[in-house]
């Protein structure tokens, strides 16, 4: 069979006398690499734009995803000064990842613009605003201020089914902390033995969005300690980017946590199989996938499949689901942070969007849970928003 | 065909103040002078410019970048710049290829796609969308409620609707459905110096000149669409995908001829010559280094089925099976290797042409012939790729490599115009839907004559008194 570029060989067989024919035909032969991912990102004309949720609610050239390399690599050829204003567009990324699947190269610009973030972090060119998380992050171990600890939340069961580390994440720390009390009475309900860290820091995902990586690493390498001293069976957490922090992001840093990591969700599909609502709770319901759980864990169906299992009919697929979800607005630690307002944007468009379908919507991460209660304040409908332990909670008959 | 030398732009001497103005008027959040907006509105996706980018080369660069999202804010920038003199450009998603948006005179930019809602309305099967709309959110969201509009363009996912309208786009599917100025039903549009004109969507009106249709394919050149009228379809109730392979080129063209002649209309036909054979289908030995025809059809199952049959009828090569249709359907969106080759110095452009039936072929080999003669001219190539009862589109391809002491933009300018100097000599249209532009621009008088040309610049003038509509563009 032909091999991909064979006829582009045949054609250039006459060219030989042109300066540039060697450099290229060795690229058709694989032999040289071709141009880095950031210059290649800079030349598309926004293949994925449908996808970005900055690309679209922003409507900003700039700020598009190609459009974002096109200043990361203005940057890094000094055709722009590196200064907070230039700078700026880099952190108008929710990393979500949805630019992903239609790159044809499959890049996240997000990890496209790593370097030049980090670049600048290094040379002390930060936000204002994320100049205080990064702060916290290495002073608390917390991006929100002083730790906020899960003394509330000891958990006083002991010897069930497995030895299981509870990490709620910072964010329903410091958001919903009853959503915290619910998982655990939940893992008792399900008969299992769950810990938590009291003094639980963050997973430095924050640290790492905003390209600081020297506190993410500092963080990681504390993190990886103190968890794999407990040295649990399996360990759950309820924020997808935790998950995927300790999972993914640890390991690519050299820290490898032991015990394996599982999201809630993954965790609840294996583990709910007999699910009732409570006599009365006919409702319908929707939900939204988590970017981070779509993209970052390679779990695009996860949800809505455990959905689907547990409520039979009574869940309405949102028009974009699956790896066709469209972020929540507050994902990536610096839209909600430096430009809060297209964060709210974007949340609204969303959960309007959600809200069509019923008025009982569903996730799966913390950040979601938040930027949709944000929102459904400035929507002209009432609706609800659950987590997923939330839900269980409220619902289930056992 | 471009000149390097930055044309002189508007005086600049109070546009500070007037920027000032403008952002009491609409709001200080939509207006921008940072020099990393400047720089990102430089350019559109003219394949030349992205060696520019390359070189860190930026020819024109806007004054002011605005996000207007009401048809109201558009009417106070364009009753601003009209009164202080100032060239404006709409944005829409910057996907053109022919440098129309170059901000060639300064000025400012008003990009549209913050103007995005969605009316549908079934009953009439119309869609009433703001300018900013992205293509493929329209697409996608029409099919969340089983309707369609099909202007799929290769660049659906960046693109707005009103970029559509404005350089009078057409897609993979016109075949059947059409371009976009057979789905425009309705429009509204700023035109200088500030007046909002509605153009109502109607089945059909008698009500003298369309002037829809001054407005469709304008390029920014006499006002600025803020929404659109669209006439949609229900979801199609059947699909079937057909492939043939054939000898010549010829025979795969007087097929799809004498398919189109007997009123059956596939939605999309796409007939590749032998090296796009080879290059799209390399992994199908069945086709490669044949010609090779994709062919869809779909809509209600009683006129598929006709058509099917049609098809097989008329079609004089070799059916296989549907592999290829299937591949083209995963990889019509890709553009990647405009990435991976310009920074290796390779020098490409695509050109879209239209021709009658009688001349199809002398075109088709007259333009590779002329492209090919270019030193340092690598491939050139075409595929057809719209149809019509009286005629067909060709979509020509060259990639090249300047000779040793050339510039890139010199070699461009000399495949470009063998291309627009054999196409018009073989009695071909200088553009099907890529419009007209700057690079286009010298052959437009050829395309209409002196009078028509004349007659453009008189209507422009006449709508744009000032000359504030994109300036220079299209050469009217």
């Amino acid at each position: 069979m032909p091999e991909k570029f064979d006829w582009l060989k045949d054609e250039m067989k006459d060219f030989k006398t042109l300066s540039k024919l060697p450099i290229i035909l060795k690229f058709l032969k694989g032999r040289v690499k071709g141009p880095d991912d950031i210059t290649k990102c800079t030349l598309c004309p926004n293949m994925c734009r449908n996808a970005c949720p900055v690309g679209i609610v922003d409507g900003s050239e700039t700020t598009s995803p190609s459009g974002k390399s096109k200043i990361g690599f203005l940057l890094r050829e000094n055709v722009l000064e590196k200064n907070k204003e230039n700078v700026f567009p880099l952190y108008m990324c929710l990393s979500c990842g949805c630019c992903e699947k239609y790159c044809p190269f499959d890049f996240s610009v997000s990890d496209i613009l790593r370097p030049i973030k980090t670049n600048a972090v290094d040379k002390g060119i930060i936000q204002d605003e994320l100049k205080e998380v990064l702060k916290n992050l290495e002073k608390y171990g917390y991006p929100y201020g002083k730790l906020k600890t899960n003394e509330k939340a000891e958990s006083k069961i002991k010897n069930k089914k497995q030895k299981i580390l509870y990490l709620s994440g910072c964010s329903f720390r410091e958001n919903f902390p009853g959503v915290i009390l619910k998982a655990l009475k939940l893992f008792e309900k399900l008969g299992h033995n769950v810990e938590i860290i009291s003094e639980e820091k963050c997973c430095g995902i924050p640290a790492y969005h905003i390209g600081d990586m020297k506190t993410f690493k500092k963080l990681a390498k504390e993190n990886t300690k103190i968890i794999n001293d407990f040295n649990p069976e399996i360990i759950v957490t309820s924020c997808p980017s935790c998950t995927y922090s300790y999972k993914n992001l640890y390991r690519e840093s050299g820290f490898e946590i032991n015990a394996p990591v599982f999201h809630i969700t993954e965790f609840l599909k294996d583990n709910i199989s007999d699910f009732k609502m409570k006599s009365g709770k006919n409702m319908d319901f929707t939900f939204h996938d988590p970017c981070k759980l779509v993209h970052g864990l390679k779990q695009p169906n996860i949800f809505s499949e455990f959905l689907e299992k547990i409520l039979n009919n009574d869940v309405k697929k949102p028009w974009r689901n699956g790896e066709n979800t469209f972020c929540c607005g507050y994902g990536g630690s610096s839209i909600c942070r430096i430009n809060p307002k297209l964060g709210d944007e974007i949340a609204y468009e969303r959960l309007k969007e959600l809200a069509d379908f019923s008025n009982n919507i569903i996730t799966t991460c913390p950040s979601c849970k938040l930027a949709f209660e944000n929102a459904k304040k400035t929507i002209d409908k009432e609706v609800n928003i659950y987590d997923i332990i939330e839900f269980i909670d409220l619902l289930s008959d056992k | 065909m471009i000149l390097l030398s930055l044309k002189k732009g508007f005086d600049e001497k109070n546009f500070n103040k007037i920027i000032e103005n403008l952002e009491n008027q609409i709001g200080k959040n939509k207006v921008s002078k940072k020099i990393s907006d400047l720089l990102s509105y430089s350019y559109d996706y003219w394949p030349i410019s992205l060696h520019w980018i390359l070189e860190k080369n930026f020819h024109f660069k806007p004054s002011a970048i605005i996000w207007p999202t009401t048809k109201e804010d558009v009417k106070k920038v364009i009753q601003i710049c009209s009164k202080e003199k100032i060239p404006v450009y709409p944005f829409g998603g910057g996907t053109g290829v022919l440098g129309a948006l170059s901000p060639e005179k300064k000025g400012i930019i008003i990009d549209l796609k913050k103007i995005r809602n969605i009316k549908i309305n079934s009953e009439n099967l119309l869609v009433e969308c703001g300018a900013g709309v992205n293509g493929h959110y329209l697409e996608s969201y029409l099919n969340s409620k089983g309707l369609i509009l099909r202007n799929i363009p290769q660049s659906l996912y960046p693109s707005t609707v009103g970029g559509w309208v404005g350089t009078k786009a057409t897609g993979q599917f016109s075949t059947r459905y059409g371009g976009i100025e057979q789905m425009v039903a309705g429009l509204e549009i700023v035109v200088p110096p500030g007046k909002i004109l509605t153009l109502k969507p109607q089945p059909r009106t008698s009500t003298g000149p369309d002037l829809r249709h001054f407005f469709i394919g304008s390029e920014g050149t006499l006002g600025i669409i803020t929404k659109i009228w669209l006439k949609i379809w229900p979801k199609p109730e059947k699909c079937i995908k057909l492939a043939f392979v054939s000898e010549t080129i010829k025979e795969a063209i007087d097929s799809v001829k004498n398919i189109m002649q007997t009123g059956a209309r596939p939605a999309v036909v796409r007939i590749y010559d032998k090296i796009e054979t080879k290059r799209h289908f390399y992994k199908y030995e069945e086709v490669y280094g044949h010609v090779s025809t994709v062919i869809i059809i779909e809509g209600n199952s009683k006129i598929v089925d006709a058509e099917i049959k049609i098809i097989k009828e008329k079609f004089q090569g070799k059916q296989i099976n549907e592999d290829i249709v299937e591949h083209w359907l995963k990889t019509r969106f890709n553009v990647k290797e405009a990435s991976e080759f310009v920074p290796m110095g390779v020098v490409f452009d695509t050109i879209e042409v239209a021709v009658g039936w009688d001349k199809a072929i002398y075109l088709y080999e007259n333009v590779i012939k002329s492209m090919k003669q270019i030193k340092g001219v690598i491939f050139a190539s075409a595929h057809a790729s719209h149809f019509y009862p009286q005629g067909i589109c060709f979509y020509f391809t060259f990639a090249g490599i300047p000779p040793r002491g050339e510039k890139a933009v010199d070699f461009y300018n000399k495949v470009w115009k063998a291309a627009m100097d054999s196409t018009v000599e073989s009695g071909g249209t200088i553009s099907h839907h890529h419009g007209i532009g700057r690079q286009k621009m010298p052959w437009l008088k050829d395309e209409i004559g002196s009078e028509g040309l004349d007659l453009l610049r008189k209507l422009k003038k006449c709508m744009d008194e000032k000359d504030i509509m994109n300036p220079g563009n299209m050469g009217v």
